[in-house]
């Protein structure tokens, strides 16, 4: 990158590197590049302000491919990199991009807390239920049962919902899409891009070579409808090919109803309000999966909230009105310390 | 009948290398067939390489490109035909 960009002339193509992109033909990540190459000359930021990063994986390659600055860090620990980079940098847009494994399985730990600090990070995790670089190993997503290299009987882990663990973590922005829809990812991944705060994104992504299919539930044009509830702030949660079924609560309890003149109206079905200070909505959302309820796909929930690295400015800035400027020296021969004798 | 992309496309890439005629490559958006070039596979296969690959099945007959199986078998000679 030799000249400094001008942020409104970019196009998708000065997103583009040059690097031939080394995806399996027919992988879902092609999808989710595209989509991000695409959407940003809409955000009006200069192109050396973005930075992609990444841990390890087929997701991980994802830096390589974008003209923007970026780093292919260690295996699950992107969200503390990226961490640092907007603490040090906060003026810049700063991305990560994981898969299953990276950021649930040895990245679990970075993934919470980046969460739990609401660092202005945008977290795309591409979820394709298993371990594509090393060719077919069961995920911390991979389903009960499913067999893969390394359960040949069947998976007896109970997977992870990543967006149920993002939102324990205290997440303040947290939405699903998939691969296959190419204007519902658009919508979702500006929606992230443009949320103040930890933004985290979970993406259907389908690895055509060791799991192939895992999302023909709530992709394949002719049963996604009644498969999948698409989230919507303010309305009800209403879903199938004629909207004829929604989700009411009974109590606590989640129950798929039917809509029609001898059955629930829309009046009584539970009204999506991503802006719910309390998560529980968003929560239980989380937990939806098939067969028993359609799986969710949008915004689950987006809530303002101070970002970590805000505090931290802030903090710094008080310290300094309060005490000056200080220097090395004088803070290491300051408070408790003492002289051997 | 040449084939056609839809906007559907999501830009996975499997399609391109199965083409035999070459037809295939990736446009501003998304991945685009040349008619001149698309012969369904009329000449090399049974079937059109690139349906049967897509994962999302959105390579269509362009209604604005009908050819008899005669017309691409001509237009498979043509493509195929050593410059003399």
């Amino acid at each position: 990158m030799s000249n400094l960009s001008t942020a409104s002339l970019l196009t998708k193509k000065d997103f583009e590197s040059n690097q031939d992109v080394r995806w399996c033909p027919g992988c879902g990540d092609y999808a989710v590049l595209a989509q991000i190459q695409k959407l940003m000359p809409q955000l009006g930021i200069p192109r050396e302000n973005f930075a992609f990063i990444s841990g390890i994986g087929c997701s991980s390659r994802f830096p390589y491919y974008m003209e923007t600055y970026g780093m292919h860090g260690i295996h699950g620990r992107a969200p503390a990199i990226a961490s640092g980079l907007k603490l040090a940098r906060p003026e810049l847009s700063v991305w990560v991009v994981t898969g299953d494994g990276d950021a649930l399985a040895i990245g679990g730990n970075h993934f919470i807390h980046a969460m739990r600090r609401n660092v202005d990070l945008k977290i795309i995790l591409l979820n394709n239920r298993i371990y594509g670089l090393t060719k077919g190993q069961y995920s911390p997503t991979s389903e009960l049962g499913m067999k893969t290299k390394t359960t040949p009987l069947g998976n007896i882990d109970r997977p992870f919902s990543p967006t149920a663990v993002a939102l324990g973590a205290g997440a303040t922005f947290v939405a699903r899409t998939v691969d296959s829809d190419q204007a519902h990812m658009a919508g979702v991944l500006k929606r992230a891009a443009e949320h103040k705060g930890a933004a985290f994104v979970e993406i259907f992504q389908n690895c055509i070579v060791f799991n192939d299919g895992a999302y023909d539930a709530i992709t394949d044009k002719s049963v996604r409808d009644d498969a999948r509830l698409l989230l919507e702030h303010g309305k009800p949660l209403v879903f199938g090919k004629n909207k004829d079924k929604g989700i009411r609560l009974r109590g606590l309890e989640p129950v798929v109803v039917e809509i029609g003149e001898h059955a629930a109206s829309e009046a009584d079905l539970v009204m999506h309000d991503e802006s719910a200070e309390h998560s529980g909505l968003a929560f239980f959302l989380s937990q939806f999966d098939a067969p028993k309820f359609p799986v969710p796909l949008g915004v689950f929930r987006a809530v303002g909230q101070p970002t970590y690295e805000e505090m931290n400015t802030q903090l710094h800035a008080d310290a300094e009105a309060r005490k000056g400027r200080g220097t090395l020296a004088a803070l290491f021969n300051s408070g408790d310390t003492w002289t051997i004798k | 009948m040449a084939l056609t992309i839809t906007d559907e496309c999501i830009n996975c890439d499997v399609c391109e290398p199965e083409c035999p005629n070459n037809a295939i490559s990736q446009g501003d958006e998304i991945y685009v067939i040349d008619p001149a070039k698309c012969t369904e596979c009329v000449g090399h296969y049974d079937e059109s390489q690139c349906v049967a690959v897509c994962p999302v099945d959105c390579i269509v007959v362009d209604p604005n490109n009908t050819e008899t199986p005669e017309q691409l078998n001509e237009k498979f000679l043509r493509l195929t035909a050593t410059p003399a």
